[in-house]
């Protein structure tokens, strides 16, 4: 009797253990994307960071765009995160340093995922930014703040080489006019 | 129901293999991740120290992280480079830039005494009445890495030797 009772517990403990594990992974999927990309940022040690975006593709896609190393926080990094049934996981992050320093605007192109992205550091008065490709093309891209302000553009036809950008304040002035090139090979 | 001996026996062999395979695991897992953490903050180090680019292609088991020099880590090489050709024992590592390899890199410019040898010899080739006390081994790395002039003493004697223009009038 005394053995019958202790392979039942032997077994009990067992079964406890898979299923409280398998329960501790379901609870992942309905996590908070925020805590996630906190704990992103603590394993890449990419510390003191600041979230300007979160960009949502489609339910189970995310780009995250923040800029990180203090003080200066010129490290501009964009990261991709993939929900699966372990819920929000790392795909791949993308770090580019722009000093902003007395630029009105910088910018760099990258691939992340299946993406094209241009983005960088504006100067804070900008209000709205349009850009105006060779080709005719118009966009007017994202704006996000934090410890900086930053633009971004998530391509969704052809990139271009050169661009002519155009800065507005609030009050729809016109501040500054500036032509930027792209590295559309970066990084090879 | 009456478990022999031979069972019995079995039963607690197969448990502690059980509890065995299951520790070297864990332990396995457990240093695979401190090994992974300890990359990833080398990498960190380096991206910022150098201000380079950084593709973060996996984060885990293993890292992957690829590495590209950016304008501002040409800048830095610059000032390395010119330092180098003047002073050619305060070592410039061609070799190690062109693979890409930023940790050897660093260990190059890590060594204290070349650092200390070269700043003494500057200040004893400038020409310039300079105040205040001699720079130390940091000095270099302050001003190579982040154009920074520590003790001030150190900007005129970087521009006497050429290696600055000289600070435009106000």
């Amino acid at each position: 009797m005394k053995k019958r009772i202790t392979v039942i517990i032997v077994t009990v403990i067992a079964l406890l253990t898979i299923v409280s594990y398998l329960i501790s992974e379901r609870l992942n999927a309905y996590q908070d994307i925020e805590e996630v990309i906190e704990q992103e940022f603590r394993t890449l040690r990419q510390y003191v960071e600041d979230v300007y975006a979160i960009e949502f593709l489609d339910d189970d896609r995310a780009l995250v765009f923040y800029s990180w190393d203090f003080p200066a926080f010129y490290n501009f990094g964009v990261m991709e995160l993939e929900k699966t049934w372990r819920g929000w996981q790392f795909v791949e992050a993308i770090s580019n340093r722009m000093e902003r320093k007395r630029a009105w605007l910088k910018g760099t192109y990258a691939e992340i995922g299946d993406h094209a992205i241009l983005r960088g550091p504006t100067w804070a008065s900008v209000d709205k930014i349009e850009i105006i490709t060779a080709d005719g093309r118009e966009y007017i891209p994202e704006l996000g703040r934090a410890e900086w302000q930053m633009w971004y553009l998530i391509l969704e036809d052809e990139p271009f080489e050169e661009a002519t950008f155009i800065l507005y304040d609030s009050d729809g002035e016109v501040l500054k006019e500036e032509v930027l090139e792209f590295d559309l090979n970066w990084p090879e | 129901m009456n478990l022999s001996l031979k069972y019995k026996v079995l039963m607690i062999f197969m448990l502690l293999v059980f509890i065995g395979v299951f520790l070297y695991y864990y332990g396995a897992k457990v240093r695979q991740e401190e090994a992974d953490a300890e990359a990833l903050r080398d990498y960190s180090y380096i991206v910022r120290e150098y201000a380079l680019d950084a593709v973060y292609k996996s984060k885990e088991n293993p890292v992957e992280v690829e590495l590209y020099p950016s304008a501002y880590t040409e800048a830095i090489l610059e000032r390395w480079k010119a330092i180098s050709d003047r002073y050619p024992e305060f070592e410039y590592p061609e070799a190690a830039i062109e693979e890409g390899d930023w940790f050897k890199v660093n260990r190059v410019i890590k060594d204290a005494e070349m650092l200390k040898d070269t700043v003494d010899k500057m200040y004893e080739d400038a020409t310039v009445e300079f105040e205040g006390l001699k720079g130390s081994f940091t000095t270099l790395l302050d001003y190579i890495f982040y154009q920074k002039y520590e003790p001030s003493n150190i900007e005129d004697i970087l521009i006497d030797l050429g290696f600055e223009s000289p600070r435009e009038e106000e």
